[in-house]
């Protein structure tokens, strides 16, 4: 009997979602089958790669990454990655902004961030710095100053969804990502509140959360695998948000990228294991659903290109 | 497994409001009836027209534009006695949120009902039953095989044929109940739709316990694989029985809002 294929694209689909402007903006989300299924149906927007500009700890980068991006400037190294063809948009990460660390003031962090605007085309995610007080402030302040730059604020949370939603998603129309920390039930719930505060889901993304490869990884992707079967097994559409997965911020923070080769000899390259970790991690994330991934290397940036184009 | 369907029957000519608003084409009633019903979480709306033996197809047109253009293309079921009122409904149907159910086919005088369906690529309630009520479970999988046969030579596709195991009233036929929800087990097993007036259970009981008795049913119809049913949506201990029988079923993804959505 000849075999007969059976494509199985879904009736249900991820929303599409369109980040920056003009030019250079990029929409992800819009497929209706498992991520790289192209059996099933060609992806109508392949997955993206976000480049992660940190305020701080450029001291601490790599040679490599440090031979790249040649300066400690925030702007200059945002032109240079947004200047790779490989990378879709930049993100700003205001680390620095932690009442217990550097502090910064977000009059600073929003500084930057309209520099930034101001030299680069490709869309604009703003990373906080994880002190919920401080970058409900940011987000707020940041969706103000970046108006009309159609910018993803990276993330509401269950604590301070309400305030971020109400000024990036309601007051000056940009788009929010829900951050829920590998809790399945808590990702709808937050997009169910986000709605119910009149969120438009057209302007919502997810951040499922996240972790290193070998640091409790298989539960980031099981929630990623279950999220999308809902989303499009069940259409369920407080699930249907495209996916946005910081990597670089899990990966480089380990101590397999961590650890320098003068301690840990036998483990032989740091930027290596770095690169290697960030690679894993993000081809991992893209294959259990995410529509883009944020990485920070040039290396790893190039080699996940080269991954999603060869497979989608 | 896909979110249990519920088909709201509240636009029906049996109440005197919605009949007097058929006659004389006034929109409020209906679209108010029609609001009450998607508010409260109904996925299709049943049009129930009655008989319409004069105007049958005109008035089924007026009502599925009517409701539909007001809410979104909400789906529909059609039902009503007069085969041309469906097919005038369908003709202007848009298809945008589901395909339109006719309702309903039997194995007796009413099977060309699915033949109508298989015509105009709609979805069926397929009643297993002919001329009265079943008398087991092996009568009613006869009709039910003879309508699944007659359904696919027409090109229908299983799934589109809602199996309605015909809830019985408990009140004079309380020893059948457990026959009804062991064919709705069957169903399940082929891997077939179900449906059926589910409130059919509570009729003649007194008003404050028909939605706790609604409500068991439903739970235990679930629990059997009933896929889908027509009710009343504005029940509302019903309708949070329904959407916890879905989360306990796996068919929806917990969120602690989950009854508000």
């Amino acid at each position: 009997m000849p075999f007969t294929k059976k494509p199985h694209a879904f009736k249900a689909a991820i929303n599409e979602v369109t980040l920056g402007t003009g030019d250079k903006a990029v929409t992800i989300g819009g497929e209706n089958t498992y991520p790289f299924y192209t059996f099933d149906n060609t992806t109508k927007n392949k997955p993206v790669i976000g480049a992660e500009v940190s305020d701080i700890g450029y001291e601490n980068e790599p040679e490599g990454y440090k031979a790249f991006f040649g300066t400690e400037d925030m702007v200059e190294r945002a032109k240079k990655a947004a200047a790779m063809d490989e990378v879709a948009f930049i993100c700003l990460h205001f680390a620095g902004a932690d009442p217990f660390g550097a502090n910064k003031s977000v009059e600073e962090c929003i500084e930057k961030a309209k520099a930034v605007a101001a030299a680069v085309d490709k869309p604009l995610v703003i990373m906080g710095c994880k002190n919920l007080e401080k970058d409900t402030e940011l987000f707020s302040k940041v969706s103000e100053a970046l108006a009309g730059k159609n910018i993803v604020v990276l993330s509401a949370r269950e604590e301070n969804y309400k305030t971020v939603g109400a000024s990036a998603g309601l007051a000056y129309n940009q788009k929010v990502s829900a951050e829920s920390a590998v809790d399945i039930n808590l990702a709808k719930q937050l997009n169910v509140l986000m709605m119910q505060l009149g969120v438009n889901p057209k302007s919502m993304v997810m951040n499922l959360g996240s972790a290193a490869a070998g640091y409790g990884y298989e539960y980031v992707a099981s929630t990623m695998d279950r999220v999308r079967a809902a989303a499009l097994g069940q259409n369920d559409t407080q699930l249907q948000m495209p996916v946005i997965t910081p990597v670089s911020t899990e990966t480089w923070a380990v101590k397999e990228s961590v650890a320098e080769e003068a301690d840990m000899p036998e483990w032989g390259s740091r930027e290596e294991r770095g690169i290697d970790m960030e690679v894993v991690t993000a081809a991992a994330s893209l294959s259990a659903g995410s529509d883009a991934v944020i990485l920070k290397h040039p290396e790893s940036i190039r080699t996940i290109y080269k991954l999603i184009d060869a497979l989608c | 497994m896909a979110k249990f369907i519920t088909i709201g029957e509240r636009i029906h000519c049996i109440s005197p409001s919605i009949r007097k608003a058929m006659a004389e084409r006034d929109p409020e009633p209906i679209l108010k009836r029609a609001k009450e019903q998607i508010d409260a979480g109904a996925t299709y709306l049943d049009v129930n027209i009655g008989p319409a033996e004069s105007d049958g197809p005109e008035l089924m047109t007026w009502a599925v534009q009517l409701i539909q253009s007001n809410f979104d293309n909400v789906p529909l079921a059609f039902d009503t006695a007069n085969k041309k009122a469906i097919e005038a409904g369908i003709s202007v149907y848009n298809r945008s949120k589901g395909k339109p159910i006719v309702n309903s086919a039997d194995a007796g005088d009413r099977i060309e009902y699915l033949d109508l369906a298989a015509a105009n690529d709609a979805i069926c309630v397929a009643l297993c039953s002919k001329a009265g009520v079943p008398s087991d479970n092996d009568e009613r999988m006869s009709y039910l095989m003879e309508l699944l046969e007659r359904g696919l030579g027409l090109g229908m596709e299983a799934e589109d044929m809602w199996f309605d195991p015909l809830f019985l009233v408990i009140k004079g036929m309380q020893d059948k109940q457990m026959d009804v929800l062991e064919f709705i087990r069957m169903i399940a097993e082929q891997g077939l739709n179900s449906t059926g007036g589910l409130s059919n259970n509570s009729n003649g009981m007194p008003k404050h316990i028909r939605p706790i008795m609604d409500s068991a049913m439903v739970a235990m119809a679930m629990m059997c694989g009933l896929t889908s049913a027509i009710v009343n949506p504005c029940d509302l201990r019903l309708m949070e029985t329904i959407k916890s029988c879905d989360i306990i079923k796996n068919n929806n993804l917990y969120a602690d809002s989950y009854l508000e959505i």
